[in-house]
């Protein structure tokens, strides 16, 4: 079947299976479903069902032992690493449980890092969008500051903010609230929701906690590397 | 490798936020840099000291007629009418060395192609030296002065009277050998040749070289005078030659000795130990470059391997977010690169500051003349090679732990969170 050129990612039968030596872990299996601009969702499940390793294949970080992978309706999963680097680069987002903000820049700067991979040019570009959206996110005035002077959940809002630098289709969120506070942790959600219907940008977020799944548009829910449910959530 | 706004700007940032690292190293690298330009500064003067001490008053290569063996009685010329019997003794006369064919081999080496910066006959041997009831054994060189003086120079040594311009019935000879013998400018002395000739001369010429054996026992004289004292007729003993590249004189008297009729001898061949000396202590300074450009390479090295370990996490986050490996290797390679320019950009003017310290330092000598105690002489080409050096051992040091951190993949660094 012919991918869907509107679909901002697309999984089509994808499983993946782990090899070491003789020993074959599989730890996904046939996983089918896409993702539409805008769309909020989260991916669930316990401890080892899949959903991390689900993330990876979604953000190009690991490959899919079976299936087709669609970024935008484009077939990825045989790109060279370089490619592979340059599409992860341009169409999505990363946010992760930790910030992982560069001590020795600063906080514009480090919301910028992506833009600054391609080039000067377009880090200038983006700058009057990304300070407007630090500025949303309540730190104005702390765009000259090292990320070491924020506290935990402005740290993570940074990140966020950071994962929409060079416009992505896709943000892929590993448990971002995970290290946070319960107030930090809803400030950053809110945030994710917000962004996703402002921007367009579709929002992947995988998450232990049930009462942010239920607060996105739809949730997948996944149990031994299989889907277990993919419907809209309940209070979406 | 690829330098962009990115991979550079990361990279120098990185080198100003860890400040203290990359002064560490910098530090590491310019003493590497001041260990080779000043080893390499101290021990070539050194060495041109002592090549000039030894070689300064030679020729780098000199030609001298094969010793002949005595004449056998029955080839004594047909002109002695004498009849030699059986068990009668005859005194052969002594075969001289004498090279008679000389002003054509001067010719021949005064040709631009055979490429001697002096060509030198000489006219050598002993005599004695009177001046009133004093006696003494001297060296006499017989020499045509302007040539001479591309051998040794006399002329710019000079202490009083004259040495180019040397006339016959002139000697001119080294200021001890004046003191010694008690004579001064234009005082005449008597000269006895081996073959009793006599000579009366007038000292036209007082210097000083500081070479002990040309300024102790050398009288200096026309080669006309040289060879009627020494009864060398038309012939001369020697011709000195004098190269522009004191090392070739092996390979030079090697490639000559076949194409003349002459035994050659180098200088190098003449001193084997000095040359030999001088040979071990180029390998003991090279060993010394080696260690300190190892060290430096290990100190740039381990630096960056700390940076790469402590920006695990970092890096993985960087290739996540889109960095290639070639872009993260680059970000590691421009900081050791820039380490080592760094490094040299410190260490060369503090070598020259080092030299020039040093070269000021002098010695009084007996005579009451200062002389440095260190030969320095700043080489431009060297402090571009010590830096070359610097950072090519940078470059390289800094490839290893760029390329592991190319490899380092984001998903442990992400599971490992």
């Amino acid at each position: 079947m012919a991918p869907d050129p509107q679909a901002v990612i697309e999984l089509a039968g994808v499983g993946k299976t782990y090899v070491s030596g003789a020993v074959q872990t599989p730890v996904l299996f046939d996983i089918s479903f896409k993702i539409m601009p805008g769309e909020f969702i989260a991916i669930v499940g316990g401890s080892g069902s899949g959903k991390t390793t689900l993330l990876n294949l979604m953000g190009l970080l690991d490959r899919p032992t079976a299936g087709e992978l669609y970024v935008q309706g484009r077939p990825v999963q045989d790109l060279e690493e370089v490619d592979r680097a340059v599409v992860r680069r341009d169409r999505i987002g990363f946010i992760f449980q930790f910030h992982y903000l560069l001590p020795e820049f600063t906080v514009i700067e480090n919301a910028l890092m992506p833009s600054r991979m391609r080039g000067a040019r377009w880090e200038r570009q983006h700058l009057p969008r990304m300070t407007s959206l630090l500025d949303t996110v309540g730190l104005a005035d702390k765009l000259k500051s090292r990320p070491s002077q924020l506290s935990g959940g402005q740290q993570q809002r940074v990140a966020v903010v950071r994962a929409l630098a060079n416009e992505p289709a896709l943000v892929l969120a590993d448990e971002p609230t995970g290290n946070l506070d319960s107030k930090s942790g809803r400030i950053v959600f809110e945030l994710m929701r917000k962004l996703a219907r402002e921007t367009g940008t579709a929002f992947v977020m995988v998450t232990h906690d049930d009462n942010f799944a239920l607060e996105t548009d739809r949730v997948i829910r996944i149990r031994d590397g299989r889907i277990l449910a993919d419907m809209p959530s309940a209070r979406g | 490798m690829r330098l962009t706004y990115f991979t550079t700007s990361v990279a120098l940032r990185h080198l100003r936020y860890g400040v203290g690292q990359s002064l560490l190293t910098i530090g590491v690298v310019a003493i590497s840099v001041l260990l080779i330009i000043y080893l390499q500064t101290i021990i070539g003067g050194l060495q041109t000291r002592l090549i000039r001490n030894t070689t300064g008053a030679i020729p780098h290569v000199t030609l001298e007629s094969p010793e002949r063996a005595p004449l056998a009685a029955w080839k004594l010329p047909a002109a002695d009418p004498q009849v030699l019997y059986v068990g009668e003794t005859v005194n052969l006369p002594k075969a001289q060395e004498r090279i008679e064919d000389w002003r054509l081999w001067i010719e021949a080496f005064d040709a631009p192609e055979a490429d001697y910066t002096a060509v030198s006959p000489v006219v050598a041997g002993t005599a004695f030296m009177f001046r009133g009831a004093r006696r003494q054994t001297v060296r006499i060189q017989g020499v045509i002065p302007e040539r001479h003086n591309g051998i040794v120079d006399i002329e710019t040594n000079l202490e009083s009277g004259r040495f180019l311009q040397l006339a016959s019935g002139e000697v001119a000879m080294g200021r001890k050998l004046a003191r010694d013998f008690g004579v001064k400018l234009r005082d005449k002395l008597r000269l006895v040749g081996p073959q009793g000739q006599t000579l009366s001369v007038t000292v036209g010429g007082i210097f000083e070289t500081g070479f002990g054996p040309v300024d102790d026992g050398v009288l200096f004289m026309t080669l006309r005078d040289g060879q009627s004292l020494l009864g060398y007729g038309t012939a001369v003993s020697t011709i000195g030659l004098k190269l522009a590249n004191i090392y070739e004189a092996d390979t030079r008297a090697a490639d000559l000795a076949p194409r003349v009729p002459f035994k050659v001898r180098s200088w190098i061949g003449d001193n084997p130990n000095l040359f030999r000396n001088l040979q071990s202590q180029s390998q003991t300074s090279n060993l010394i470059l080696v260690m300190a450009v190892i060290a430096a390479g290990f100190g740039i090295a381990s630096i960056l391997i700390m940076s790469v370990t402590g920006k695990y996490r970092e890096i993985g986050i960087l290739k996540a977010m889109g960095a290639t490996p070639q872009e993260i290797q680059t970000i590691f390679v421009i900081e050791g690169f820039l380490l080592a320019i760094l490094g040299c950009i410190v260490g060369v003017p503090l070598s020259i500051g080092l030299l020039q310290a040093l070269a000021s330092i002098s010695r009084v000598g007996p005579d009451g003349r200062a002389t440095q105690i260190f030969e320095i002489a700043i080489d431009p080409a060297l402090l571009v090679t010590a830096s070359m050096i610097a950072i090519v051992t940078g470059a390289i040091a800094a490839y290893f732990p760029a390329r592991r951190a190319g490899s380092v993949d984001p998903m442990q660094v992400i599971r490992g969170a």
